[in-house]
């Protein structure tokens, strides 16, 4: 007799963000079978791109598939249309790109340690990250003009310099949040519900991520040495002190090491650029229409992302394809869930911090 | 960047005979609308821990062409090839409509879209 | 005794959806009940029941799947109820506009109360849209409590007496005197 009991999780959902309905198929309180529907936010920006919008002005537009990396969107389609139009841009714009990049990350990570506090209960905590990371998005406005979605990057450079007189603020808040990392690093080493309720939760071994094609933390939670930023020449991350960032349990409490280690690294690099930052222009201008294909990466917080674009020497490009982290993660997710508890599930989805608008595009 | 063709019938020979999992990372799968009512598909793989070396093998094909799905030696291409059968209206192996898009609905967004 | 309209004014439940939109709003509406701004000193609280709640805070212009799903969201929450569209996406489709898998915001669908415009709307803007609706929800609740007067004439059509359309709308009475 078959003896399964088939439970959804979404598509509303008080642990869940954003639409995303997972179809678990239990046996007791066995997971045996997950399936996944992504979907409900596909909104269609692939086609909207070669239809409608122009070369110059995709960057804005691929910026709203997804708020929390709008800015790794528009920098890699730039980096890919700067590649096809053989444009080189001046060393400040590389790094005032840099800096908002690994600003982004920063408040990507707290924000998905924070989802992970409240989801195991720690309502505190929960609250204090999300107080320190106002911290990060002041820094932001202070650098753009806008908390999220700004629109920083253009074909050619950036579009705002950074004025003198903030660089102190942005050190001392970037100090703030260096201090307060560090406890954190203690309440997720040390503290019962953060730490050992989470040790051995949701694994993924070293060969399924491998077999599985993990990327981002997911991956480098488990092991595997995957991390854009060390292979692109790009953008100079070697000279900004990137070092990459691993653990080998490849459970929950590794992944959120692993986020805790990047913040660490990222808050750094971007005191690294704040003291060494190069004087020039932060703009070229860049004239030509793309012309052949170009395909062009990047690490965003949640992993690599992907832009392949195909142009024909006019105004309108052939194709744009996005290639964004959570889905390609997306196996690699139905295949942790295989043999967990049920009860667990909501702890293990906002341990992969996943990001369905970038899914669905 | 390197670019290899390869036709549907050997395509997973190929790429079983390329793929080692361990040293190659596996992107994902492209689809480009070219004219003639002709589509072209690539898989796209990258070298873990080296500089931008990316490896694309590609095919083109006609729209009512069955693509071969990789999944056995693949795991993860499992969701691009779902969305390259809803964006293409293309039929691939062992890989139903319904990701993106409702599982009767008559679109195909992307077929010869960028002519 | 227990007074439940004047908790409701004091202490709204808001119920959060994503009708599409790309993130940036909601990391706002999450951003509004963290300390800095502190939605929750109206008494707001985030909750994952329709059956509890009384603002509905949508965001995103409304794709075709998740239309259904808005739809019955909102007829599952009880009266009075508020719907309040944060961000540029919710109130007119923003860049999403034309693209093949999306409407051109969500009162198509549901009846919309308060519009947060802004791409992405910023906190304060957020809690001024909540405070507004806040507003709206008190009002609404006095003009559910008026009493329904049944004075009017019954009809008869066909022979059959019917009352079914003796009731006065709200205020008509006092229209009348």
């Amino acid at each position: 007799m078959k003896k399964t009991i088939n439970i959804p999780l979404g598509s509303q959902h008080i642990s869940l963000l954003e639409p995303v309905r997972f179809k678990f198929e239990c046996e007791n309180e066995k997971i045996i079978g997950v399936d996944a529907d992504v979907g409900f936010v596909h909104r269609g920006v692939e086609k909207a791109c070669t239809t409608s919008f122009k070369f110059d002005a995709i960057g804005y537009v691929v910026a709203r598939v997804c708020g929390l990396c709008a800015i790794t969107h528009s920098l890699t389609y730039t980096a890919a249309v700067e590649k096809l139009l053989g444009a080189q841009i001046t060393s400040k714009a590389k790094y005032l790109r840099i800096l908002l990049l690994e600003l982004d990350r920063i408040h990507s990570h707290m924000l998905c340690l924070s989802h992970t506090c409240e989801n195991a209960g720690f309502e505190a905590m929960f609250m204090r990250i999300m107080g320190d990371r106002e911290h990060i998005m002041e820094i932001q406005e202070l650098i753009t003009g806008n908390r999220v979605q700004f629109d920083y990057i253009s074909i050619g450079g950036v579009n705002r310099d950074l004025a003198p007189e903030s660089v102190q603020k942005i050190k001392e808040n970037l100090y703030i949040v260096k201090q307060k990392v560090q406890g954190y690093m203690d309440e997720f080493t040390n503290n019962w519900s953060l730490s050992l309720k989470f040790k051995g939760i949701g694994m993924l071994s070293l060969d399924d991520a491998y077999m599985y094609n993990a990327i981002g933390p997911l991956a480098r939670a488990s092991g595997l040495r995957i991390d854009v930023r060390n292979e692109i020449d790009y953008l100079p991350y070697h000279e900004v002190g990137y070092k990459m960032q691993t653990h080998t349990d490849g459970d929950i409490n590794a992944r959120n090491l692993v986020r805790l280690a990047e913040l660490v690294n990222s808050i750094e690099m971007c005191e690294n650029i704040l003291n060494g930052l190069p004087e020039g222009d932060i703009f070229t201008k860049i004239k030509g229409k793309p012309q052949g294909e170009a395909l062009m990466r990047f690490e965003a917080p949640r992993g690599e992302l992907m832009y392949y674009i195909k142009g024909n020497g006019s105004a309108m490009l052939e194709r744009v394809r996005i290639k964004t982290p959570t889905f390609s993660c997306i196996p690699a997710f139905s295949h942790i869930f295989l043999g967990g508890d049920y009860a667990d599930a909501p702890a293990v989805l906002a341990s992969f911090d996943p990001c369905m608008s970038c899914t669905a595009k | 960047m390197q670019k290899i063709e390869v036709s549907l019938e050997n395509v997973r020979d190929e790429i079983k005979k390329f793929y080692d999992y361990k040293q190659w990372h596996f992107l994902t799968l492209n689809g480009l609308a070219l004219a003639d009512e002709k589509m072209e598909v690539q898989w796209i793989f990258s070298k873990y821990e080296a500089m931008d070396e990316i490896v694309i093998y590609y095919a083109v094909i006609d729209y009512n062409e069955i693509i071969p799905s990789v999944v056995d030696m693949i795991p993860s291409a499992i969701i691009s090839q779902r969305e390259l059968v809803d964006m293409f209206g293309v039929q691939v192996e062992g890989s139903e409509k319904g990701l993106y898009l409702d599982e009767d609905s008559q679109m195909s967004p992307l077929k010869g879209c960028s002519i | 005794m227990f007074d439940l309209k004047k908790y409701r004014k004091k202490s709204p439940w808001i119920l959060h959806y994503n009708a599409g939109s790309c993130n940036g709003c909601d990391i706002e509406i999450l951003a509004c009940l963290s300390p800095k701004y502190d939605l929750e000193r109206f008494g707001v609280i985030n909750t994952g029941n329709p059956k509890q709640s009384d603002i509905f805070l949508v965001t995103g212009p409304v794709t075709f799947r998740t239309r259904e799903r808005l739809v019955e969201l909102y007829t599952q929450m009880p009266e009075p109820k508020v719907v309040i569209a944060v961000g540029s996406c919710a109130c007119t489709g923003c860049v999403f506009r034309d693209m093949y898998n999306v409407e051109v915001g969500i009162d198509r669908y549901i009846p919309v109360d308060v519009y947060v415009p802004g791409c992405a709307s910023s906190p304060e803007l957020i809690i001024d849209g909540v405070v507004k609706g806040l507003e709206i929800l008190e009002q609404k609740t006095k003009e559910m409590e008026k009493p329904f007067k049944l004075f009017k004439e019954a009809t008869t059509d066909d022979g059959i007496v019917n009352r079914r359309h003796s009731a006065l709308k709200v205020g008509e009475d006092d229209a009348k005197d």
